[in-house]
């Protein structure tokens, strides 16, 4: 048996088609293609493993699959930009359907109906969950779509500084970031930025709430010209709710002292709190950009998560990304297409709103599917799950007197704490203490420093009273 | 009369999913938690502060209220209008729209591998850190470049990344170099990814006519030398070359392009995204290729999602290194006897690190793409070192065995008809145009058939393109059901054409009617 089971030529038909095209074999393919550029030869190729069969293939993962049992399916109260929902089988069941995971962009509307449809509803789904009037059709991930909504911030106000005199084209731009957004969003902002002459600058915290201090960031506008954007995240990366509705009025106040309003940029990393909270809609947001994964998502070790990115109506055309819409058949029924396409590298090339192309489509879909099951109460009360166990949680942690709370601010369902070394027997940093905890079987968080006591939890529906009270024991136990 | 997979068979009408709601059904199962009675009455008000509280009235949510089962049914009836790899030969040009094996799937659903939390400690993540350092070594060998960034999500992601790299390494030399030499037959994410990295994309023309007589003089179809050294100079930092080319075509020249490049200083990006034509034959290092990135939704086998996930990983020459994005992961000896953690049949330990001195910096959330990254690996391991070379040598032949079949109808309309192409062929409309045919109106004709069109329009340069892929994992009798069916739709002509698809629910879409007035929600 010489073929391979993905290979749909036996020998004698790879012989055909070599007689047809006039080609003796192999070699003489090559040569008339790529000329005298050696081959690989087959000794060459000795880095590359044998071949596996099926069953050696799954055993092998199965394995690996056995020994991250520690790992892989243990209480889970880390966040830090990605949290362990539940992902119900019937999400699994639609989602392992070809019909989805096969295709590829639905470049040809009538054959991909499937999957337009299923965008649409996504799109329309979060528009409502953010309050925001126009989502696309996904990102990569929060940072990449936050990196994304900066530089269409930035082309909006680029455009708005030709018609305005005021305001010198030759000014450095600068956008200002609140210290409460995640660290790693930052950086890749910061990577997206960097050879576009932008300057970032950004606004202090509030040390005792935790969250953006409104005092300086009115000093921030009030002294910067040329801001095109203020980013803010909510629940911000300490788990903390900004109080957005203070920070949209100073955002888009009048005295800003530019004739160009700065965008209202909000991002989230958690949406699933705007089943409890007011979503950045709600607070005129300009541009919202965060991850979506909490919907039906798993965690996958970081990867593919998914992006979400939502604007107001008025900038739709400097969307970055794929827009589903919905338009009319030749037999005059509903159809769904991607519209507005002259925004995208595909026609554009350079001149393209973003280089996005392939974005994360099936992630959206598995979104689409959760919120669908979901329904409008049951996402609200899965919302409300997570606020309460995450404060049943940090209520008994602190209560124990190990830790103490960080920021007096109100939190959604992530939190921090402090480790109490100074009236303990036994000193421990956050990363001693979480290692700890992973020997007892559970992730016990994040640490926000190296050698820092600062430990950042988060709590989904998915860890019940169960597993919080055996964190506080284990805790207890660890220190003892 | 033959007989083509396409046919006519129940559809279902499906409204979409809010339509069918009723007031109180779901179709979640609410975790109890056991929480107890004091918790269970309280609400968001006891715990935050009302002001923040979301309503109703003000923003509304509008989410289904249906049951589970209606939910799968909503969803299973879309799945069945959409056409996809499992169910129909989609030889989409430039896509590599080749089979995704069942058991990397399976691989992917493991259930302690998908719940991982990215920010594990490194001890308990070792089997993972080591699949992503073992896949790299392995694009390593099959390229012959020297080291991978998984970061980028896509092609797009890879190529910025890419962009970003040699942008870093011209500042570091502390030489201003603007301008990414770009030939016509790119990408369009090509200029888009370079321009948003910060250059200025410049285009080199590749193809002059496409109109047979006016080849033999001007057009190549490829990058021309003499064409190429009028753009070089010292503002330009890197060529971009797609590799095959969008025409299907072996850039012939790059040799000496990089040769000139590197002459002048400039660096070399290749545009991997047709590595299928590649792959198990012949290392981009012997092109003289710099950086370089892959799709591993393509030549990798895993799903493209209807859109995405995708991933696209970039990979340097050594003299890189230093510049590739972090986080990365490092494996070590020291440390392994250090952490006394030889669960490694090597003994390495394998870490996340977050500095490298010259490093572009973060791109993404977290690491890339995982879960795509281990399908990919999973495809390698499959093939190993006994068939890998077999794939790109059928995708070629099935690619030349379509061209060379469609000549006896077609060859007014092959713009390179000495040439033998690699992994996809392109025609120009010449022949369908002569009856009337316009290539939309081909693409969707042939769906009624049971295919899925070829890209279309693309690459630009080609006058109403049609490009095919037919990939390694179709058949003879595949292609040759394609070729008939294109040869049918010439014959019945423009009357046939212009109101297709007629078999599908879904008739022709209005797509002025959508941008004119957009309906997103």
């Amino acid at each position: 048996m010489n073929s391979f089971r993905y290979i749909p030529a036996s020998n004698e038909e790879i012989k055909k088609i070599y007689k047809f095209i006039g080609i003796k074999d192999k070699k003489e393919l090559f040569y008339k293609i790529i000329g005298d550029i050696s081959l690989i030869e087959e000794k060459e190729l000795d880095f590359m493993p044998a071949q596996m069969d099926e069953l050696s293939l799954y055993k092998y993962f199965s394995d690996i699959n056995d020994k991250l049992r520690d790992s892989g399916s243990i209480p889970v109260f880390a966040g830090g930009g990605i949290y362990d929902h539940y992902v119900p089988s019937a999400v699994d069941a639609i989602m392992s359907r070809a019909e989805f995971y096969t295709p590829y962009t639905p470049y040809q509307p009538e054959v991909s109906q499937g999957t337009l449809m299923a965008l649409f509803e996504f799109q329309s789904m979060l528009a409502s969950i953010l309050g925001m009037d126009a989502v696309n059709a996904s990102m990569y991930d929060g940072a990449e779509s936050l990196a994304e909504a900066v530089l269409m911030s930035l082309r909006i106000y680029r455009q708005n500084c030709q018609t305005d005199s005021d305001i010198g084209n030759n000014k450095k731009i600068k956008i200002l970031v609140s210290k409460s957004v995640n660290p790693t969003y930052i950086e890749v902002v910061k990577t997206f930025i960097k050879d576009l002459g932008i300057v970032i600058e950004f606004t202090d915290i509030d040390s005792e709430k935790g969250y953006t201090d409104a005092a300086h960031l009115t000093e921030k506008l009030q002294e910067n010209k040329n801001i095109c954007a203020f980013i803010v995240q909510q629940p911000n990366y300490f788990g903390i709710i900004e109080d957005l509705e203070i920070i949209e009025k100073i955002v888009h106040s009048e005295k800003s002292d530019s004739s160009s309003k700065p965008h209202l940029i909000v991002c989230s990393s958690e949406p699933f709190s705007f089943g409890t909270i007011a979503p950045p809609g709600f607070y005129n947001a300009d541009i919202f950009a965060g991850e979506g994964n909490s919907f039906g998502n798993y965690m996958n070790f970081g990867g593919p998560l998914l992006g979400l990115f939502a604007a107001k109506k008025e900038f739709i055309r400097q969307m970055p990304g794929r827009i589903t819409g919905k338009s009319k058949d030749s037999k005059n029924q509903d159809a769904y297409l991607f519209i507005l396409a002259t925004r995208e590298q595909h026609i554009r090339r350079q001149a393209a709103t973003s280089n996005i192309c392939t974005n994360n489509s099936l992630n959206a879909l598995r979104a689409a599917v959760y919120l669908s099951l979901c329904s409008k109460e049951g996402f609200k009360e899965i919302s409300l799950l997570n606020l309460k166990l995450s404060h049943i949680l940090c209520e008994k942690l602190i209560d124990t007197g190990l830790f103490s709370l960080k920021y007096a601010g109100n939190f959604y369902n992530e939190f921090v704490l402090e480790i109490n070394n100074k009236k303990m027997n036994k000193k421990m940093n956050a990363s001693v203490f979480i290692d700890e905890m992973m020997k007892k079987g559970i992730l016990a968080g994040i640490s926000l420093e190296d050698d820092g006591n600062e430990v950042l939890i988060a709590v989904t529906e998915k860890t019940g009273i169960k597993d919080i009270d055996n964190y506080v024991k284990r805790a207890i136990e660890i220190f003892s | 009369m033959k007989k083509f997979p396409g046919s006519k068979g129940l559809v279902f009408n499906e409204d979409l999913l809010i339509n069918q709601s009723s007031k109180g059904l779901s179709g979640i199962s609410m975790p109890s938690n056991n929480l107890s009675g004091a918790h269970i009455s309280k609400t968001a008000k006891d715990y935050i502060d009302a002001k923040f509280l979301r309503n109703e009235k003000s923003s509304p949510l509008l989410l289904p209220e249906v049951s589970e089962s209606t939910a799968v049914r909503h969803f299973t009836r879309l799945s069945s209008w959409n056409i996809c790899v499992d169910t129909a030969f989609y030889p989409l040009g430039s896509c590599t729209m080749k089979y995704n094996p069942k058991i990397n799937e399976t691989i992917a659903s493991l259930n302690n591998i998908r719940n991982l939390h990215p920010m594990l400690p490194a001890g308990y993540i070792q089997p993972i850190l080591k699949i992503i350092y073992e896949f790299n070594r392995l694009l390593c060998g099959l390229t012959g470049l020297d080291e991978f960034t998984f970061n980028p999500q896509a092609g797009a992601a890879g190529e910025f990344t890419g962009m970003k790299i040699i942008k870093k390494y011209f500042e570091v030399k502390n030489e201003k170099r603007n301008i990414v030499l770009i030939p016509d037959s790119s990408h369009g994410t090509n200029p888009a990814s370079s321009y948003i990295a910060g250059f200025t994309p410049v285009e080199i023309k590749t193809f002059f006519a496409d109109k047979p007589a006016d080849i033999k003089n001007k057009s190549k179809g490829y990058i021309d030398i003499n064409e190429l050294k009028k753009y070089i100079n010292k503002d330009v930092a890197a060529i971009m070359i797609t590799n095959p080319n969008t025409f299907g075509l072996f850039e012939k020249n790059i040799r000496e392009a990089a040769e000139l490049m590197h002459k002048n200083g400039s660096l070399v990006y290749m545009d991997g995204a047709n590595f299928n034509a590649f792959i198990g034959n012949c290392r981009v290092s012997d092109f003289g290729v710099d950086i370089l990135h892959l799709n591993l939704h393509k030549t990798f086998s895993t799903p493209h999602g209807g859109g995405g996930p995708g991933s696209g990983p970039v990979g340097v020459k050594d003299f890189l290194k230093e510049f590739l994005p972090v986080p990365y992961i490092s494996a070590d000896r020291q440390a392994a006897n250090k952490k006394q953690a030889a669960n490694d049949e090597q003994g390495y330990y394998y870490e996340l690190k977050n500095k490298r001195e010259y490093s572009i910096g973060r791109i993404s959330s977290f690491y890339g793409n995982f879960a795509v990254i281990l399908r990919a690996y999973s495809y390698l391991l499959s093939l190993g070192r006994q068939n890998i070379s077999k794939i790109s040598e059928i995708a070629i032949l099935n690619a030349n065995y379509m061209k060379k079949k469609l000549k006896d109808t077609f060859i007014e309309s092959d713009p390179f008809p000495e040439e033998l192409c690699m992994h996809e062929c392109v025609l120009n409309d010449n022949v369908f145009q002569s009856e009337g045919i316009s290539t939309l109106d081909f693409a969707k004709s042939i769906i009624d058939y049971g295919f899925h069109p070829p890209t279309i329009y693309f690459p630009k340069n080609i006058h109403g393109a049609i490009m095919i892929e037919p990939t390694e994992t179709e058949s003879i009798k595949t292609m040759d059901s394609f070729i008939d069916a294109m040869k049918e739709i010439k014959k019945k002509g423009n009357k046939y054409g212009s109101k297709s698809p007629k078999n599908t629910k879904t008739g022709r879409v209005n797509e002025v009617l959508a941008n004119k007035n957009p309906i997103f929600k």
